[in-house]
C-alpha cells in the first residue's frame, strides 16, 4: 500500500459517546473521578450537564483512527493536546491527514471533533509501517 | 495582566519519585473490553491497544492520581485537567506480561491564564518497563491544576 503526503485517513466515528464506557474506565484507570460518572455532580461544579468523557479515551479514538488507516502499522510517537472536554453522548469524529512520508515510515496530523462543537483534541504521530 | 512574578511560588516538587512498586499485566479480557468500549475488536496477534500506555503508567505508577495532586499541593476534587500526553514506544505492549513503572515529577510551573486564571502546570515522566527491565515505552503528561484560590 502506497502513501502520500496529503492523503487523508479514514475518519473513525464514534455515533454517540456512551456514558457506560466511562464507568469501565474508571475502573480500567482505576480513577473514580465523579465528572465521568455522575450528572448532578457536573452539574454541581459548573462544568455542564453531561458526564465528561475520561481523556485517554478521547487519544484512544485518534489511535483508533491510525490502526484503521495502517493495517499492521506500529505506532512509533504520538503527541496529544487535550483542548476541550467531551461529553457524553456527543458524535465524535477522529481524522488526519499525512504530513510526510519516508521509507518506512509516516507522520500524521489528527484532530478528534465534537460534531456540535467543533476540534476538542489535536495530535501529531509518528507511524512505522510494517 | 500581571505576571507570574506575583504569585507565591508553587510547590518544589521536581525530581520525586514516581516509580511504581507492583507489576501490572494487561489481561486480554480487560483488553477486548477496552477495544470494545472505543468502538474496535481487540488485535488477535496478542498486543494490546496503544492507549495502554497511558492506562498502564497511571496505574502502576508509585502515586495515584489523588497522591500525585497531593504532591503538589493540590486537591484533586478541585478537578485537574489534561494538557497534553506523548508516548514514544520502542516496542508494542502485549497481553499477559508484567510490566513495571519508573518515573519521576519534571516540573510545576505556575502560570496565570486568561480562561484559567492562575494555574500550576504539572510536568511528569513515566516509563513502561518489560520483563527482561527494557523501557518499551516513556510518556511525558502535562496536567493543568487550576488555582482558584489564588485567582
Amino acid at each position: 500500500m502506497s502513501y502520500a503526503v496529503g492523503d487523508e485517513l479514514p475518519p473513525f466515528i464514534i455515533e454517540a459517546v456512551d456514558p457506560e464506557a466511562m464507568k469501565q474506565w474508571a475502573v480500567f484507570l482505576a480513577d473514580p473521578n465523579q465528572i465521568h460518572l455522575d450528572v448532578e455532580f457536573v452539574k454541581a461544579r459548573g462544568l455542564g450537564d453531561r458526564v465528561i468523557n475520561q481523556g485517554p479515551i478521547n487519544v484512544a479514538y485518534m489511535i483508533n483512527c491510525l490502526l484503521s488507516a495502517f493495517p499492521g502499522g506500529r505506532i512509533e510517537k504520538m503527541t496529544s493536546r487535550f483542548l476541550d472536554n467531551v461529553y457524553g453522548g456527543e458524535r465524535i469524529v477522529a481524522k488526519g491527514v499525512i504530513d510526510a512520508v519516508e521509507d518506512s515510515r509516516v507522520h500524521c496530523s489528527l484532530t478528534l471533533e465534537s460534531v456540535d462543537r467543533g476540534i476538542v483534541n489535536s495530535a501529531s504521530a509518528t507511524i512505522r509501517l510494517p | 495582566m500581571p505576571d507570574s512574578d506575583d504569585l507565591p511560588p508553587p510547590p518544589k516538587v521536581a525530581g520525586i519519585r514516581l516509580d511504581g512498586t507492583e507489576s501490572y499485566i494487561i489481561s486480554a479480557e480487560d483488553n477486548a473490553a477496552l477495544c470494545r468500549s472505543t468502538g474496535i475488536d481487540p488485535a488477535g496477534d496478542g498486543t494490546a491497544h496503544p492507549i495502554y500506555y497511558y492506562v498502564a503508567t497511571q496505574v502502576a505508577m508509585g502515586k495515584n492520581v489523588a497522591g500525585l495532586c497531593a504532591a503538589c499541593d493540590f486537591d484533586v476534587d478541585e478537578g485537574p485537567m489534561m494538557g497534553s500526553s506523548e508516548v514514544r514506544f520502542s516496542t508494542p505492549l502485549r497481553t499477559g506480561l508484567p510490566y513495571t513503572v519508573s518515573g519521576e515529577i519534571l516540573g510545576l510551573e505556575r502560570k496565570r491564564s486568561r480562561k484559567l486564571g492562575v494555574m500550576d502546570v504539572l510536568t511528569y515522566r513515566l516509563r513502561l518497563h518489560g520483563p527482561d527491565g527494557g523501557a518499551a515505552l516513556e510518556t511525558d503528561n502535562v496536567w493543568v491544576l487550576p488555582r482558584r484560590e489564588l485567582a
